[in-house]
């Protein structure tokens, strides 16, 4: 191992730490105290806003913006897409052979893409733009910069350092930026799906 | 000279403290500003300003939280566009929480990753209580509330005539003597509450509910002194008032020896207690609580009463207050009554837990800096009304009511608003 694979893994480290603090701080108070009576079922309520509820035809933030809606769709299957691969990369495994690499590459330049295409869009768009701050392009820019990074060090491994320098930046700032969406997002819909699970809003039984 | 001084915005960051609060700390972090909210909301379709984003009004909040709250916020705010609560701040969090969201939670539905909007813009609110910088208006409807019972400050004489006068009524449309409506009578099954809208300006109403419990054979009263079903204390963002408000209920049903609470046509009223009073009050309620739509159901399917919808020939649409149907859960019950009691029925387009609010609602009508902006979002639903072609619009909220009325002169619908109770008292077959 070189000291970048380390710089790597530190800030992976770095990145699960702060996570597991942040879900030990979501987690232990337990069940949202709620001493009205129920008229529906938080189980049900849940279920549903892990799944119909997020249906792209439940939701005018999908149906209204089926481009931008796609086009994070993908950005987010890249960003996993990469995830793995770096562990894969990491442990060196043999079945990486050629065509895979080529294939996964092209999938992850497509990513970047739409990646830099949501970047655009915020920049040009003047709502979207005076919703932003710093922290809205530099999370855009550490996650399509390792996107693009995979997709380049699989086809030039001499692209190795600044690949995994990429991959350490984007662990780095994954619990800093609004990037820690990755876990918030889980109990956003948990909470949603005990709110309306609770009052019998969700499931919704008819139009 | 500046409005916030260090005593009242460490107020304002204890709200913030999130500490044992998952949901909070969740909704807090939540947001990607990714702005696919916007054509959510009916402040941002009929204004077409990016304030009105609902994702700006959460992100008050959150940078806020960041600032004082995170490691990041205290190290490094612009990075993670954290902000300080400064005068500044607090007024445009005063113009977009309260002059600019009704709480409606219709964002809350469609957004991508589903951040509970209208809790964080309570949560601001309580943040602007905290620090004394809640519009005069609508805190003078809250101090109305607190100091008589009822946020209309309606005299209880003049309550107990009016009351007197409608049981007359009754009395000469039943051709029963025996008609009434009973007033702090103990042990009664109902203990029936009422939006003070109602005996101010729509007694007929309380006639029709009237009407209902006489044709059920119902054994019910009303409180002289504690009817409001209202608590704009849910809106303010001051607990301790709301808790003050709830309780006047809780007590009176208690003092009535009643057995059933019964929450008037009111959307934030039943939302107040049915779903917030015992949280108020930190105890489960030892009595049983039901809306007016769920009760006039239930004497639908037991046969309690008998409805002939030819009756009510018109053509009539569903307005579904925000906070008995997508925050209430009632769909399904609204339109079970309205299907039974009118013969001639069509939906808004979006309707249910897609329905646009009337425009009123999160305290918008007791606030009248916003006036403008309040007839103007209701634009949305003065053209959703126009394109169902329907005369007559039913809403089981008097706060709708009253703004659809407003909608009704603005926009020349030349419709009518009626309550559930209203509708279905028009349809009553009475068995004599
Ligand atoms: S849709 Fe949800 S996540 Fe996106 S900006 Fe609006 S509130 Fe934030
Ligand atoms: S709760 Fe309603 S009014 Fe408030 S931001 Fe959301 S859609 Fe707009």
């Amino acid at each position: 191992m070189c000291w970048y694979h380390w710089i790597a893994i530190t800030s992976l480290i770095f990145s699960v730490a702060l996570f597991s603090y942040q879900f030990a701080r979501l987690v232990i108070p337990g069940r949202p105290d709620d001493l009205s009576v129920s008229s529906g079922s938080v189980t049900k309520g849940v279920v549903y806003s892990f799944t119909k509820a997020m249906a792209p035809g439940a939701k005018e933030s999908a149906y209204l913006h089926m481009p931008t809606y796609a086009g994070g769709i993908i950005y987010h299957l890249g960003t996993f897409l990469s995830l793995v691969l770096f562990f894969v990369l990491l442990a060196g495994f043999p079945s990486l052979n050629n065509p895979l690499r080529t294939i996964f590459s092209v999938l992850l330049f497509i990513s970047f893409f739409a990646g830099f295409a949501i970047l655009i869009k915020r920049i040009i768009n003047k709502d979207l733009k005076s919703l932003s701050g710093l922290d809205d392009y530099i999370s855009n820019v550490v996650t399509s910069l390792v996107q693009l990074f995979t997709a380049i060090y699989l086809l030039v491994p001499g692209a190795e350092i600044l690949y995994y320098l990429s991959v350490a930046l984007f662990f780095i700032w994954l619990p800093l930026g609004k990037t820690k969406h990755l876990l918030f997002f889980f109990f956003a819909r948990y909470h949603l799906g005990f709110f309306y699970g609770w009052r019998g809003t969700w499931p919704q039984k008819s139009e | 000279m500046q409005k916030i001084d260090k005593v009242k915005r460490d107020k304002a960051l204890e709200l913030l403290k999130s500490g044992s609060d998952s949901k909070l700390l969740t909704h807090l972090n939540a947001c990607v500003r990714c702005g696919l909210c916007a054509g959510s909301c009916m402040f941002y379709i009929a204004h077409k300003q990016s304030k009105f984003i609902p994702a700006k009004k959460v992100d008050l909040v959150s940078s806020v939280y960041r600032r004082y709250c995170t490691s990041m916020g205290k190290i490094a705010p612009a990075l993670v566009n954290a902000k300080d609560l400064d005068d500044s701040m607090a007024e445009e969090m005063v113009d977009l929480l309260f002059g600019s969201c009704t709480m409606c939670g219709r964002c809350v539905k469609h957004c991508s990753i589903g951040v509970d909007i209208a809790y964080i813009v309570r949560k601001g609110r309580e943040m602007l209580s905290a620090m004394d910088m809640v519009p005069a208006s609508l805190q003078a409807t809250v101090d109305s509330a607190l100091r008589t019972g009822n946020n209309m400050a309606i005299p209880t004489e003049e309550f107990v005539d009016t009351i007197k006068w409608m049981e007359e009524e009754l009395i000469d449309e039943m051709g029963d003597n025996n008609a009434r409506i009973p007033l702090d009578e103990p042990h009664k099954n109902v203990f029936y509450t009422l939006n003070p809208r109602e005996p101010k300006f729509f007694p007929l109403s309380i006639s029709a509910i009237a009407k209902i419990f006489y044709a059920a054979g119902e054994n019910w009263t009303i409180s002289s002194r504690f009817y409001d079903v209202t608590n704009y204390g849910f809106f303010n963002g001051n607990k301790e008032q709301a808790t003050v408000i709830a309780r006047n209920l809780y007590d009176e049903i208690h003092k009535l020896r009643g057995n059933v609470l019964v929450l008037g046509e009111c959307g934030h009223g039943t939302r107040a207690n049915r779903w917030e009073g015992p949280n108020y009050l930190q105890k489960s309620y030892d009595f049983d609580m039901t809306t007016a739509v769920e009760l006039i159901a239930d004497y639908i399917r037991q046969g309690r009463i008998k409805l002939d919808k030819t009756l009510n020939k018109e053509l009539v649409t569903i307005h579904d207050p925000c906070n008995l149907v997508r925050n209430g859960g009632l769909l399904e019950e609204i339109r079970f009554v309205v299907k039974s009691a009118a013969d001639n029925f069509t939906e808004m387009n979006p309707h249910g837990n897609e329905n646009y609010c009337c425009g009123g609602g999160g305290g918008m009508l007791a606030m009248s800096e916003y006036n403008d902006r309040r007839l103007k979002i209701g634009e949305i639903k003065a053209n959703q009304i126009r394109a169902t072609g329907a005369k007559v619009v039913i809403t089981p909220c008097h706060n709708c009511v009253d703004q659809l009325s407003q909608l009704n002169h603005t926009y020349k619908l030349g419709i009518k608003i009626k309550t559930i109770a209203e509708l279905v008292a028009d349809a009553l077959v009475i068995e004599k």
